[in-house]
Parts: structure tokens; sequence; C-alpha cells
């Protein structure tokens, strides 16, 4: 038989006393952990899936027309209503730039389809330049078919996501609502988990002709030169009449004040539910002291001093963040793709990619976050009891 | 120089306690000696002072004035007022205590409860066996159960077994029966006895119950703070 028990086994045994309020106790801390953890994620995930977003844009600059910077960063991403368009010559003049590699015209055309889901929804027609937009999304892959040869053609590249939703395959014959013009599948897009999953896909050139566009585009995207100099070339791009420039960075940190204010409000629910988990401890702890007021002077008479107590008293603070924080943990790596979902609700503009990141990294992180918190939270009960004195507890014992 | 015979020498003790405006005169120039390996009892009415002044000699508090010698060294005088750490260190050393109530752990089985002072501190010489001790207490057939599976009797004997685990030279005893039934306050007073008279252990103890109080070797009756009747 063991001949020995230390103080972190008596303050782990202590916890045992009131099983319910131990473990909701945990429960607070652990809920209020996996809300950390997962703002975290969601922090350090936002970012990296909007940077994937701009990678895979495959230009660095778009030159739209004069407009709301908002809606030319979101038609940079997802195509945006509310279109304003620019004559095709600008490419000319854009071109002239030696800082300027590619370039490739964008038509968006915007069509309301009455059949699309339960109460109809928006089709997306983008049209794009055969020979330039393809050598530019290099990283498109194809599932089926290719792109379309002829400017001109009554043809459509379909986006995975698209495909699936229309359940189309090459050879299939498209309607577009309002213009009752059909158009045939060359290709099927594999998923690229970029917004062109849902985009269609048609020669500039055919865009222009249905939607009586001709000679105008929405937008111009600009590969640019290795060494180039950014913004010198947005500050001549700025020379030409009428046109937004808006660039990776600029897009990025468009999107960024966007969802801010979504980030502070989530971060001070998290802040709240933190204070409320540490008034938790704060309460069960200091209960727990109360209750073993006598008990707590008789360990001292035994010859406890005040810092063996106050030791036992703040172990017992960090066993319930601990296993509270491991708890949270877990519970944020089991749901993570729910809260993404219901993060992906709060924000005006989601990427594609995944919004949560949580790896161990992080795991580590909030948990030393909970623990220097439930630290914190131990000090004032365990400095009361601290200070019992076995005199007083033995007065009290008539009480 | 010859070891101090005394394990316990108070001259003049005083305690005064401050209600408000009004002052308690609890403990009225007590002057006595407790000689190593003795058992001296406690007796009085209630109020009359026998609490604290055994909390002043188990230095669990100061005296008003006065002095006090443990194994003749002095730890309160007039010049020497020990702080809360420098009890707790003579505590440790020198005192075990068993209380009316019990106050074991719930949660701890019958031998860590014993084990418990051992969190705190263990002397650095040879500490007492606690299965001997449990043995000797007749309690040694319940090491793995929990307090509330014991009868008040036996959670007593718990008491005393981690109060002499880290094998003190003085036991103080206050009421340890006032929760017992005739029986088992009988049973604890033989045990306080053998530990008197087998171990040699110095044994103070305070009771309302005179029976009880006949176990010891000398009977100390207290009126109004003072001593009224030393046998």
């Amino acid at each position: 038989m063991a001949k020995k028990i230390n103080i972190y086994q008596v303050a782990y045994k202590n916890l045992l006393r009131k099983k319910t309020r131990t473990a909701l106790t945990i429960l607070g801390i652990g809920l209020s952990a996996w809300v950390l953890i997962s703002l975290l994620g969601f922090n350090r995930g936002y970012e990296s899936a909007l940077n994937k977003d701009i990678d895979n844009m495959g230009f660095q600059v778009l030159v739209t027309a004069k407009g709301c910077p908002y809606e030319a960063a979101t038609l940079m991403l997802k195509g945006g209503t509310g279109l304003r368009y620019m004559k095709e010559s600008i490419l000319a003049d854009i071109l002239k730039h030696k800082e300027v590699e590619r370039l490739t015209p964008q038509l968006m055309a915007a069509v309301f389809d009455p059949n699309k889901g339960e109460n109809g929804g928006i089709n997306a027609y983008l049209g794009v330049e055969p020979t330039t937009f393809p050598a530019m999304k290099s990283y498109l892959k194809f599932k089926q078919g290719g792109w379309f040869t002829d400017p001109t053609a009554l043809e459509a590249v379909v986006g995975y996501e698209a495909a699936e939703l229309e359940q189309r395959e090459v050879g299939d014959k498209m309607l577009i609502p309002e213009k009752n013009i059909e158009f045939k599948v060359v290709g099927i897009l594999a998923r690229s988990g970029t917004a062109d999953d849902g985009t269609i896909f048609m020669p500039l050139k055919t865009v222009q002709k249905i939607f009586d566009k001709e000679g105008l585009i929405t937008a111009a995207g600009i590969k640019v030169n290795k060494d180039a100099n950014m913004t010198e070339l947005e500050n001549k791009l700025y020379d030409l009449p009428d046109v937004q420039v808006v660039s990776m960075a600029q897009v990025k940190s468009t999107i960024m004040s966007l969802v801010s204010t979504a980030k502070v409000m989530v971060f001070s629910i998290a802040l709240i539910a933190i204070l409320i988990a540490m008034l938790g401890v704060i309460n069960t702890i200091l209960m727990s002291v109360l209750e073993r007021y006598q008990e707590i002077g008789i360990i001292k008479s035994m010859g406890a001093m005040p810092w063996d107590v106050f030791r036992m008293i703040w172990t017992e603070t960090v066993i319930l963040c601990l296993l509270g924080g491991v708890i949270g943990i877990g519970i944020a790596f089991a749901l993570s793709k729910i809260t993404d979902i219901l993060i992906r609700r709060l924000l005006p503009y989601t990427p594609t990619g995944s919004l949560i990141s949580i790896d161990s990294r992080l795991g580590f992180i909030t948990l030393g976050v909970v623990l220097g918190i439930g630290l914190l939270s131990g000090i004032y009960p365990a400095w009361r009891a601290a200070r019992v004195r076995p005199l007083e507890s033995i007065r009290s014992e008539g009480d | 120089m010859a070891p101090d015979t005394n394990a316990l020498e108070a001259l003049h003790l005083t305690k005064i306690y401050k209600r408000g405006a009004e002052e308690i005169l609890a403990v009225d120039d007590v002057s006595l000696t407790v000689r190593k390996g003795e058992f001296v009892s406690f007796i009085g009415p209630s109020g009359s002072g026998k609490t604290t002044l055994i909390n002043i000699l188990g230095c669990l508090d100061n005296a008003t004035s006065g002095q006090l010698k443990i194994s003749g060294k002095t730890v309160f005088s007039e010049s020497t007022c020990l702080s809360e750490t420098e009890l707790t260190k003579i505590r440790r050393r020198v005192f075990g205590y068993i209380f009316q109530k019990f106050y074991l752990v719930p949660t701890l089985t019958v031998y860590e409860n014993v084990l418990l002072p051992f969190a705190f501190f263990q002397k650095a010489e040879a500490s007492a066996d606690p299965m001997e001790i449990l043995r000797f207490l007749g309690i040694d057939k319940r090491t793995s159960h929990r307090p509330s599976e014991l009868s008040g009797g036996e959670m007593q004997r718990v008491a005393i077994a981690r109060a002499l685990v880290n094998k003190p030279e003085i036991l103080l005893a206050d009421e340890p029966t006032g929760n017992l039934d005739s029986k088992r306050s009988g049973e604890i007073g033989g045990i306080l006895k053998r530990l008197n008279e087998k171990e040699g252990l110095t044994v103070l103890l305070v009771t309302h119950n005179p029976a009880l109080a006949k176990v010891a070797g000398r009977t100390i009756t207290l009126r109004d703070g003072k001593i009224a009747q030393a046998a």
C-alpha cells in the first residue's frame, strides 16, 4: 500500500465531492474553449481560404468600370450584380504598359432562371476569350471535354458544381432563359474549389452578341510581369478614363474589412463566453473553499503552510480548466464542419475553401489560454483558502 | 546540558478577547507545567476557558500576555510573538490534534485520510507506519473504506491515526468524544490512555465528561479562566 499522498491527488479527489457541479463547470469551460479555438481557427482559415481564392484567379490585377470598390472586389471573386461596362478598346491601352505580361477580357452577364431551385435563381455567364483565358487559368482541369475553339460558337464550358446542379454532360444542350437561345456543352470542369466551379463560361464574342453588349466588357484580368512594380502599374492604369483598378492586395483588404465587423462580433461573443466561464470557475472553487472552511483549518493545523493550501486549491482550478479545455478542443475538432456552416451564415462573403483551420498547434495554444484563464480565476479562491486560520475554523466548529 | 523534562511550561498566561468595546477575559493568569509523557485533562463548565487555554498551549493562538515554553524553548513571551508561519512550523513538529468533529476528507479512503498530513509535511526522521497505527487503533480492516462507511467511533479513530502519523510529541484532544455515545467515549478514552502509557505520548485532553477526564493522570479544573483545582 502506498505510503505517500500528494497535494495533486488530494486536489483531484476534492473535485469528486460535488460531481454534478464539477461536471457543469468543466462543460462551461469546454464550451468556451470550443468557441475560442473555432474563432482562432476561423481567423486563420478565412484568410488562407481568401488567399487561395485570390491566387486561383490567375491574374493579379483586375480593371473594371468605375464604381463601388466593394462591388469590384465581389465581381473579381464571385461575379456580382449591378454590372458596369467598359469599351473593349481599352485593352489596347492596357497592353501598352511594359508591366503587363498577359491580358484577358471578360464580360459577365446574369439572367434570372425561374426553373433554378425552388424559387428560381440567377444564372451567371462569363464571356471569356478562348485564346487568352485558358492560358491564364492553367490550373483548371477538365472532367469531360475541353475549351471551345471557335470564338463565336454557341458553346459553353460548365463549372463542376453548375454541371452537378443542372445534371449536365458534354454534348447536352442548354437554354439561356429570357433569350431563348440554345447552346451546347463542350466541356465540364473538374472541381477546383474556387468560384469557377459555379460559373458557365462562353466565348466572349458570343456573350456580347447574345446580350447586346458588342464592343463592351465588364473586366480585364491582368497577369503582371515577375519584376514589375505593382504600385507603378496601378498608378498608370488609373490614368485611363473611367476605370477602377483592383489589385489582389486591395481585394484582400476590402474583403477583410467587410468581414471585420462580423469578426469583432464573434470575438466579443467569445470574450463574453470566456468571462462567463471564468466567473463559473471562480464561483465553483470559492463555493468549494467556503464549504470546506473548517476542513482547510484542520489541514493547516496538521502543518500545511498557506502556500500548500494555495497550491491545492489552485491545482483544483487547473484540473477543471485542463479537462474543460481538452473536451472543448475535442468538440472543436469533431464539429469543425458544422461550425464552418454556422459561420458562413454570419458573413457577407465567404471564400470557397474551409473557413475553419484547426490543427494541433492551435489546440495547444487554446489549451494554454484556457489554463492561463484558469490560473487567473483560481487566484482569489486559493488566496481566500490560504488565509484561513486554524483557530477561526475550530471556533466556528459549533456553527 | 540535561534535556528538558517539561513538555510545556506556561507562566501567567492571560488571554483577553475584544468584542466591540467589551473586553472578555478568557484565560486569567494561568501557570502550569506539563511533563513529557504526562496525561493531563482539563475540565470545567462551558465558558471556563479550557478550549482557549489548550489553543494557546497548542500554538493555535497567541496569548495576550504571559510566557509559554515548549520543550524548554520560549515560543511566546512579552518580547516574542510568533507569526502564523512560525506557529505552523511548531505545530507540524510538536503537535497532533483531535477535535470534536472528525473532518475526514469524504473522497479519500481511511488509509489516504491517515496519510493526508504527509501531503503537506513529513518529518525528516522516520515517521510512524500508518498501518501500525491503524492496527493499534483496531481499524486496520477498514483501510479502503470511505468515511461515510464508518461509525462515529471509527471516524474518530481515523482522526486519531491522522494526528499520530507524523509522530507528534504532544497530542491535543479537544472534546474528542463530544459526538459519541458513552460506550464509544470510553473506547476513545482507553485509546488515549494506551497511547500515553505504551507510547509515552504527552496527552492534553479537554472534556466536559468527568468520567473521561478520570483516564488522565492529572485533572485540572478551570472556572472563569482560572485554575480552580488541580488534582
